[in-house]
């Protein structure tokens, strides 16, 4: 059974890039820009792995964070955000709070490799 | 090579059809010559039973008058006349027989010399019949004693033997030819289907050749076919793989370009959101990009400040090219400028006062343009 994997990001081209990225890896991946429909899927179906922005369509990522942990406890996130942190903000700060963190302009590669890592997948040769 | 064996196994087969046809046509022609020549043995078979009907009703119509010229009994009478009128009646047919036909001629015409000879019989028959009537025995035994009849009977029965021997020596012939033709046909046929037989074998031959040199082929081709599968399966998968890394490069590619247009529209909301006045400016101190706040602020729209000298806008109190110098000076030694005050002009004309920092933007080790921050001397002041 495909794992499933859900992305939230305010942004169409990245959930869309996304999901054709991970689907080309076998992985069904739901995508979507609001908290409540994240919630709702969560809830319905939920997902192996979230990874999400902390900037979200109505609603902040940092709460929507709590939320999913709270909905999905052993749910991994990845944070894949555009703003860029400070490593010791990154290593002190969001690292408490998410799994993984990962900046918008790490390539495809390197962010698959970091969901199959956290998959427990065998990671992309290439 | 196939193309050649095909010719002659075609050739082949139309001899052996010409063959078979040729025997068949000579068979069928030598029975019908032998359904004619065992009707023409009945024929003459019947020739030959009325010859010899027609003798041994002579000889019993002879002995029958014989009696009958001794007796004077009516009894002898009638079976004389009754075994000539027999032997009449064989002639008729004999002849009848006869009448037609090549070889039947000669037969015929010795029938009618038969006949001669017969009614000649019949007629002295009637004469001595009379006397008998007549003269009684002695009448009947004179008229034989002066025509002794003896002579009469055996040329009959000569020419009634000649008939029957010449048609013996027909059937002879007959037989003989009967038995050639016999020989022919079994020779033909024997012949016929001996080398058909050959022919066939040697067409076998040819095709078995021919089927092994196919199956030769055709698992040549088999296996040729295989290993073009293996390839064109090995081709597929390098295509596939070829295919998955194009398309996760090109996915790459966008997430680069999308990460990079992020990147530039999160820099650029940062910039715009910042309420100090920003200018970037090339190492001539030409303007090159601007904030929001400077309209904000000033009044200038980007199209009238961008590719401006700074100098135009900001000014030192030292006077016209003060601030172009200060600053010239300070880009050419990557040296940072920190809340100098000066004035901005506005676009109406008239002066702000502002601290501006210039700071030389390195790239590597050398200096390729900087950013000079402004803020509202008031509000400085205040802060």
């Amino acid at each position: 059974m495909k794992k499933h994997i859900l992305s939230i990001d305010d942004e169409a081209d990245i959930r869309e890039l996304l999901q054709e990225a991970l689907g080309m890896r076998g992985y069904r991946v739901s995508a979507t820009g609001d908290t409540e429909t994240a919630k709702k899927i969560i809830k319905e179906d939920p997902p192996q792995l979230v990874i999400m922005d902390f900037q979200i369509e109505e609603g902040d990522g940092f709460i929507m964070i709590q939320e999913v942990k709270k909905l999905a406890p052993e749910t991994p996130i990845i944070l894949l955000t555009g703003a860029v942190f400070d490593k010791q903000v990154v290593r002190e700060t969001i690292l408490k709070t998410v799994n993984s963190y990962l900046d918008k302009t790490a390539s495809l590669a390197e962010i698959i490799a970091e969901i199959q890592r956290l998959l427990g997948d065998p990671v992309d040769a290439s | 090579m196939k193309d050649n064996i095909e010719t002659r196994v075609i050739g082949l087969f139309v001899v052996v059809v010409a063959i078979l046809i040729y025997v068949t046509v000579t068979s069928v022609n030598n029975i019908k010559r032998s359904i004619a020549t065992a009707d023409w043995v009945n024929h003459t078979h019947d020739v030959i039973l009325q010859a010899d009907a027609v003798l041994s009703s002579l000889h019993a119509g002879d002995a029958s008058l014989r009696t009958f010229l001794m007796t004077g009994d009516r009894r002898d009478q009638a079976a004389y006349r009754s075994a000539y009128a027999e032997m009449v009646e064989h002639l008729e047919q004999a002849k009848a027989l006869t009448l037609h036909g090549e070889e039947s001629v000669a037969i015929h015409s010795q029938f009618l010399q038969l006949e001669k000879l017969i009614k000649d019989r019949i007629d002295f028959t009637k004469t001595v019949v009379q006397a008998r009537e007549q003269n009684g025995i002695d009448g009947a035994r004179d008229l034989l004693a002066a025509h002794p009849d003896v002579e009469e009977i055996g040329r009959i029965q000569r020419s009634t033997s000649s008939v029957i021997n010449q048609e013996k020596s027909f059937l002879r012939e007959r037989d003989q030819d009967a038995r050639a033709q016999a020989l022919s046909t079994k020779w033909i046929v024997s012949m016929g289907l001996m080398v058909n037989f050959v022919l066939l074998g040697f067409v076998s031959w040819l095709m078995r050749d021919d089927l092994a040199a196919r199956r030769k082929a055709a698992m040549a081709l088999e296996e040729a076919n295989a290993q073009l599968e293996i390839k064109v399966q090995q081709r597929t998968a390098e295509l596939v793989a070829s295919n998955t890394n194009l398309k996760k490069e090109n996915l790459e590619k966008k997430w680069s370009n999308q990460a990079l247009d992020h990147q530039l529209r999160y820099s650029q909301l940062i910039i715009n959101s910042i309420d100090e006045l920003i200018f970037v400016i090339s190492k001539a101190l030409n303007v090159s990009r601007i904030n929001p706040a400077v309209l904000r602020v000033s009044g200038w729209e980007p199209t009238e400040i961008i590719a401006q000298p700074l100098d135009r806008i900001i000014q030192l109190p030292g006077g016209e090219g003060e601030a172009a110098t200060t600053m010239m000076g300070a880009m050419r030694e990557g040296r940072e400028i920190q809340n100098r005050a000066a004035n901005l002009v506005c676009k109406g004309g008239e002066p702000v006062a502002i601290l501006f920092s210039l700071i030389p933007l390195h790239d590597q080790d050398k200096v390729v343009g900087g950013v000079v921050t402004v803020k509202l001397a008031q509000r400085a002041a205040r802060a």
